[in-house]
């Protein structure tokens, strides 16, 4: 009952805040996408570039298959299935690092004006699912053109949702963390090298299956493969998840987020002298 | 009784304290944490302690005291941005602090747009935001220039908009903090009068600023702060005085050394030739003086030894006001004075003419050069300090007097 009614206070914070929060996004986008004509271009210059790197060294050098396509059972699409995990992980990645960073930047107006630290937060993250979508957009091009297309593709806007959301809640605690402790930042950054091989995006789950058993562990307890592998399931092989997986990350990344924002004010009381 | 039932406060300040942890004993980062442990509080420093106050609805209730005195910290727990240590303040209504203007502007974005991020930062919807644009391009009167992105706009109509943003946000309680001197004569009329009509509306401002003589017109209420304690509140111009002359009577006990001499085991720097032993501050007949005066004339005197013949030494002048810019370096290498060949002991007196030096305190660095002007012989920072008063009874803004001429041609 408390935690329905915390929610419920959340939401209705999050609603009275949103012209500040708009007004963060409009303040992001101008300089993300503004001060530079091929702001668009350049967003998507990075993921493009190392979707080609990691496609040519891990289906040509280190030889991994792809699993069958959904719509033909003969073929597989390495290339496909490799930027199906990149855009769900760059969602969860992304996110994280731009909570801290954008933290971090509002310390100077935080120090003058009086205001949830937690809005420019979610206005920088808004501006990423712009990025989020041109990327989407890229992958399904790359399905119609290897002609794997089906209703399942649906399902993927809750599961980026719930890796959303998620990625929200781990992001305000590790943003007010690094706002007491500079260094956060840096060990986010190694660890989250360390995590995407931990997760199913540069090779299939069933490839781990076949391995040592504590490490098929670990990458099965990573909560970022639950989410790689439902897109997975939807966008590349064309299969709904058991009826339960979508309610259940969505709840997973809805309960995450809380926590994250429940965390986040209670150690941004004092937010203006810290940073 | 009436009086009684606009009493009412906008502001209760109850017993409010607030603490700050040094940075020196702060844990800034995990391995700081993880290497040092948990930081001890031994380092503390109260910046306000037990304040309490009430600032009456629709009035203009300033805050004074000298620098570091927990004025600027008591407006920003006002404001919201500091929570107290201890202690409550309680605020009737929306509050919009001023700390400084158009903090939240973003150089991309165009005046019209950072209208609209800054009222929603100061807490307004869309709609309020709608209502108010207006009025805040025709008070700042960029018109034209409210579609450019505001980093081609000059300092002042950055000011001019980031003023007219904050006083239109209708708040209830306006936070100032030594914002009023903005812009031109016309804009500052301007701006008073805005407060003066918010004043009207019965809305509340709270103001910290040095400009007594602004803050005197100005407010119905004064409240002095000293070392982080409240001393007083009351009408502003007995407020004042008592400020004024507990300064004075700081100034007067305090003891700036204006006579040092230096120890013979200091380490020193420089090829050493030269040492330098004393230095005093005098005035203009050689008398010792306990402080010098806007526009009279007073010098350094430094007394040397050698301990070989020093051909054409430079000596370098510097004057450090305290607050920590270096105000002016003066050399007898660039007035193009010999001082010939020193050997054994002497005295050198460097006098300013006419002292253009502001009130304020003064500290005076020491560097003597060979005849070349590139190599040290020796240095002495920080050799003595001294205090300027005014003669005129007027502080000035800066640190010069500049001699100056106005015609009308």
């Amino acid at each position: 009952m408390e935690a329905l009614n915390y929610t419920q206070r959340v939401l209705s914070e999050i609603y009275q805040r949103r012209a500040l929060i708009w007004a963060f996004a409009n303040r992001d986008f101008a300089t993300r996408y503004r001060s530079s004509a091929l702001g668009w271009a350049w967003s998507l210059l990075q993921p493009l570039a190392s979707l080609l790197v990691y496609a040519a060294v891990f289906s040509l050098v280190f030889k991994i298959q792809a699993p069958p396509l959904g719509a033909d059972p003969e073929r597989t699409s390495f290339a496909a299935f490799l930027f199906t995990g990149m855009v769900t992980w760059n969602v969860f990645s992304s996110l994280l690092m731009l909570s801290m960073t954008e933290l971090k930047s509002s310390g100077d107006l935080l120090r003058k004006v009086n205001f949830p630290a937690w809005t420019p937060i979610l206005g920088a993250s808004i501006v990423q699912l712009i990025q989020v979508i041109l990327e989407l957009a890229v992958l399904i091009a790359m399905f119609i053109f290897v002609l794997n297309v089906g209703w399942t593709w649906i399902l993927a806007i809750p599961i980026l949702i719930a890796t959303a959301l998620f990625a929200q809640g781990l992001g305000l605690m590790l943003s007010i963390l690094n706002a007491h402790y500079g260094d956060v930042r840096y060990v986010v950054t190694v660890s989250l090298g360390a995590l995407y091989f931990l997760t199913p995006v540069l090779y299939p789950m069933s490839l781990v299956e076949d391995t040592a058993s504590w490490l098929a562990w670990i990458v099965k307890l990573n909560p970022m493969s639950w989410f790689v592998e439902s897109m997975h399931d939807v966008m590349y092989s064309l299969q709904p998840p058991a009826w339960w997986v979508i309610p259940a990350l969505l709840v997973f990344g809805a309960v995450t987020f809380l926590i994250g924002l429940k965390i986040f004010n209670r150690y941004s009381e004092d937010i203006g002298e810290l940073l | 009784m009436t009086g009684y039932e606009q009493m009412e406060n906008a502001i209760e300040v109850q017993g409010v304290s607030k603490r700050f942890v040094r940075q020196i004993d702060r844990r800034n980062s995990l391995k700081e944490r993880v290497m040092r442990g948990k930081a001890k509080n031994s380092q503390d420093f109260w910046a306000v302690k037990g304040a309490t106050f009430n600032i009456p609805k629709g009035s203009v209730y300033g805050i004074i005291g000298h620098n570091g005195s927990g004025k600027s910290t008591l407006l920003k727990m006002i404001a919201g941005i500091y929570r107290p240590t201890e202690g409550s303040i309680v605020t009737q209504g929306r509050v919009a602090a001023l700390i400084e203007l158009g903090a939240g502007f973003h150089p991309e974005m165009s005046g019209l747009e950072n209208i609209q991020l800054n009222g929603a930062i100061l807490g307004l919807s869309k709609s309020e935001i709608a209502d108010v644009t207006g009025e805040i391009i025709e008070f700042s009167g960029l018109r034209q220039f409210i579609n450019d992105p505001v980093k081609h706009y000059s300092s002042g109509m950055y000011v001019r908009l980031g003023f007219a943003v904050a006083v239109h946000m209708k708040p209830d309680v306006l936070v100032v903090d030594e914002v009023l001197a903005v812009g031109d004569e016309e804009f500052q009329r301007k701006c008073f009068d805005h407060l003066y009509k918010l004043r009207r509306a019965g809305k509340t401002i709270v103001v910290v600023s040095h400009g007594l003589g602004q803050l005197e017109g100005l407010c119905d209420e004064i409240a002095w702060m000293d070392h982080g304690v409240l001393q007083e509140t009351g009408m502003p111009t007995d407020v004042i005085a008592h400020y004024l002359s507990k300064v004075n009577a700081d100034e007067a006990n305090s003891t700036p050394r204006l006579d040092s001499a230096r120890a013979d085991t200091e380490l020193r720097a420089g090829t050493q030739a030269l040492q330098l032993r004393t230095a005093t501050i005098i005035g203009s007949q050689g008398e010792t003086i306990n402080h010098a005066e806007t526009g009279n004339t007073f010098a350094i005197r430094l007394t040397y030894s050698t301990a070989e013949p020093v051909v054409g030494p430079n000596f370098r002048i510097a004057l450090q006001h305290e607050s920590g810019p270096l105000v002016t370096m003066v050399s007898n290498h660039r007035i193009e004075k010999d001082l010939g060949t020193l050997n054994g002991e002497g005295t050198l007196d460097i006098a300013f003419v006419n002292n253009p030096l502001l009130p304020g305190r003064y500290r005076v660095h020491i560097d003597v050069f060979d005849d070349s002007g590139s190599r040290l012989i020796d240095n002495w920072n920080d050799a003595v300090e001294f205090p300027v008063r005014s003669v005129f009874g007027e502080i000035g803004q800066g640190y010069v007097h500049l001699q100056s001429e106005f015609t009308l041609k």
